[in-house]
């Protein structure tokens, strides 16, 4: 397939690209990102812009906001009778110990040497183990011919075949022009940081540090790249 | 069994009515064209011909492939396991028990296509195949398994088949040297046969049971459980194919041989409830989020479910076959080794939907279903219900295992002669 597509990085003006950048970063960087829960007022900016810059088609997310409470828009009770409202914006976690790299039959699913676990669709079989395995329900499969709110592709990468996996690369497109992923730059109150996790100086090494940065179903061992920054607003149970 | 007690075997064709076989064998020839068009259908339009989405994202067809590898294993390890162990009773029904893994290794190994996004990939498997998955140790296993099976079917029918001139023999003698040869080969392929059918339905439990983002899954006794379930399915189909050639003049024994597989039934199935208290104890006892699956298997929306695979799949045939009398009546345990045949099946459709229905992470809205639709493209739990489509690939790839099975029957001699 030939690309027709601008580069994204020349597309962007002189000052987006500034804001977009990825700052220092160690001599083999693990990237990774961490999720201030304070900050994030669960606007689904995020998970909308990942749908147009990866172009995922219709009824797929590769990133969504899930809200810590009975419903979408109901907020939580506490013990002591409060009402508080946060959420979980969930996306592939970018593990180290990646159960769907173990069970992929064809080693479609893999990690690149700066740890972000990536998919071949080319070499893909579609069988859909690496769903099962995942323990935080990230990836989507292409079960029919995709479907798209216009006719043309949109976004700055292709469209995934019929029957594979997909996911979350955190933007490995943008990264190559070291542009950070576009959930990041375009979050309205910043409440994603992205940085290198073998800098430890980093902004967000620094955040994961200072307020304990929490990993996503911890116990399942998986040891994400992702990381969350609880409320710290939170009452006491 | 004494000679004068076993009933004359009618030869391939001989007394056999043609008509009735005729139209069998059209009837089984129209349901593969079929699953044939339905599985083209289904490869033209995608998996989303299929009730599965991301939420419950395998189906009908791993189903089955469990299911019918349960069947292989549970056979060939009656089999294998009567003749190491010197059970002279079982004699008349080995080679049935083997030819019944033979195509059930082959339908289970049939299933996995349609399941796949890409069959036309599937030749990536061994080009580019992953040591560290469960599933390429399956596949492995389910290839070694099918070349050792087919190799067992036609190293027991070898001498019959030398002894009336046909080719199948391929040009092999019945002297009394080749006989003994075949007998020492035969006792020494029970030793690998045995580990290799347990090996089998171990590592396909594995595919699930080593998956620590399902709960329900992750448990040690999952290939246990597996072996118990496919002893109590693959003796139960042995039993009934038993007497079925046995009314079609194909195979001759005497009733208190299906009363001893009776009684063995009845002991595979009181091992699969107990492995089946044992796990939902343990799971459920703590009271803690590790235990919620199976917590959720006893109150939630698949309970009845749950209900049908112990209380009727298990409690039915624990029934009939612990009571002497019954079990003396083969249509008795005819009807017992059906219904835990069935009760099996539920078992393993329990493990897909209970397993798979509710995300780890339960909060709103969900996942993403993965297709466009009216409504939320969200869901915090599935209900799957296999479509039409699904049925009929079944279907057809069940009638191809019927096919293979009849030709099996009908030019492979079945009986095993006393005298060896």
């Amino acid at each position: 397939m030939s690309d027709p597509k601008i580069p994204p990085v020349e597309a962007l003006s002189p000052a987006s690209r500034a804001w977009g950048e990825i700052g220092p970063r160690s001599d083999h960087p693990r990237w990774g990102m961490v999720v201030d829960q304070e900050r994030c007022i669960g606007c689904w900016s995020c998970a909308v812009i990942c749908k147009s810059e990866n172009d995922v088609p219709l009824g797929m997310w590769w990133n969504r906001i899930l809200t810590e409470g009975e419903a979408l828009d109901q907020p939580m009770a506490t013990e002591a009778g409060g009402l508080e409202m946060h959420w979980l914006p969930l996306a592939c976690q970018h593990c180290e110990n990646a159960p769907c790299v173990k069970v992929c039959p064809v080693q479609a699913t893999y990690h690149r040497s700066d740890g972000i676990v990536l998919q071949d669709s080319d070499r893909c079989i579609g069988c859909r183990y690496c769903m099962i395995a995942c323990p935080y329900g990230v990836r989507n499969f292409n079960w029919g011919v995709p479907a798209r709110p216009t006719p043309n592709e949109t976004g700055m990468v292709h469209a995934r075949p019929l029957g594979t996996v997909e996911k979350c690369t955190m933007c490995v497109q943008r990264l190559a022009d070291d542009q950070v992923p576009s959930c990041v730059w375009s979050c309205p109150t910043g409440a994603r940081v992205f940085g290198d996790h073998n800098d430890s100086g980093g902004r967000m090494t620094t955040l994961i540090r200072e307020r304990e940065g929490a990993m996503l179903l911890e116990e399942a061992g998986t040891r994400p790249a992702v990381r969350y920054l609880p409320p710290r607003r939170r009452n006491p149970l | 069994m004494s000679a004068a007690a076993t009933p004359a075997i009618t030869s391939a064709t001989g007394s056999m009515h043609r008509g009735p076989l005729v139209a069998w064998f059209a009837l089984l020839l129209a349901l593969i064209a079929v699953g044939i068009s339905a599985f083209a259908y289904q490869f033209a339009n995608g998996l989303s011909v299929t009730g599965m989405r991301n939420t419950v994202m395998w189906g009908q067809y791993i189903l089955f492939f469990m299911f019918f590898v349960g069947l292989s294993a549970g056979g060939l390890i009656v089999a294998s396991a009567g003749r190491l162990f010197g059970i002279k009773a079982f004699k008349p029904i080995t080679r049935l028990a083997v030819l019944e893994a033979t195509v059930a290794v082959m339908l289970a190994a049939t299933f996995i296509l349609p399941d796949l996004g890409r069959p036309e990939r599937i030749l990536n498997i061994p080009l580019y195949f992953n040591p560290t998955s469960p599933m390429v140790w399956d596949i492995g296993i389910v290839m070694i398994y099918m070349a050792l099976s087919a190799a067992y079917v036609w190293l027991y029918a070898r001498a019959d088949l030398a002894e009336r001139g046909s080719w199948l023999a391929f040009g092999t003698g019945t002297s009394e040297r080749a006989i003994a040869r075949d007998e020492r080969i035969k006792g020494a392929m029970a030793w690998v046969a045995l580990p290799a059918a347990i090996l089998l339905h171990s590592i396909t439990a594995w595919i699930f049971g080593l998956q620590i983002g399902r709960g329900f899954w992750y448990s040690s006794i999952m290939a246990p459980m597996f072996i118990a379930s496919a002893l109590v399915s693959g003796l139960g189909l042995v039993i009934l194919l038993a007497l079925l050639l046995r009314r079609l003049g194909r195979l001759a024994f005497n009733d208190d041989l299906v009363a001893l597989l009776g009684g063995l039934l009845g002991t595979f199935v009181v091992v699969e409830a107990f492995f089946t208290l044992a796990e939902y104890l343990t799971a459920t006892y703590p009271g803690a989020p590790e235990g919620r699956a199976a917590a959720r298997m006893l109150s939630g929306p698949y309970l009845p479910l749950f209900l049908f695979e112990v209380g009727v799949g298990l409690g039915i045939p624990f029934l009939i076959l612990a009571i002497r009398r019954l079990r003396q009546r083969p249509a008795m345990v005819a009807l017992a080794a059906g219904i835990g045949i069935i009760g099996i099946w539920v078992h393993r459709l329990n493990l897909v939907l209970n397993g798979l229905s509710f995300p780890n992470i339960e909060l709103p809205p969900g996942l993403p279903i993965g297709m466009k639709q009216t409504g939320s493209s969200f869901a915090e739990s599935y209900w799957y219900v296999p479509t039409a489509i699904e049925w009929l690939i079944v279907i057809g790839i069940l009638s191809f295992g019927a096919l293979l099975f009849t030709l099996a029957v009908l030019y492979l001699p079945m009986q095993e002669p006393e005298a060896h």
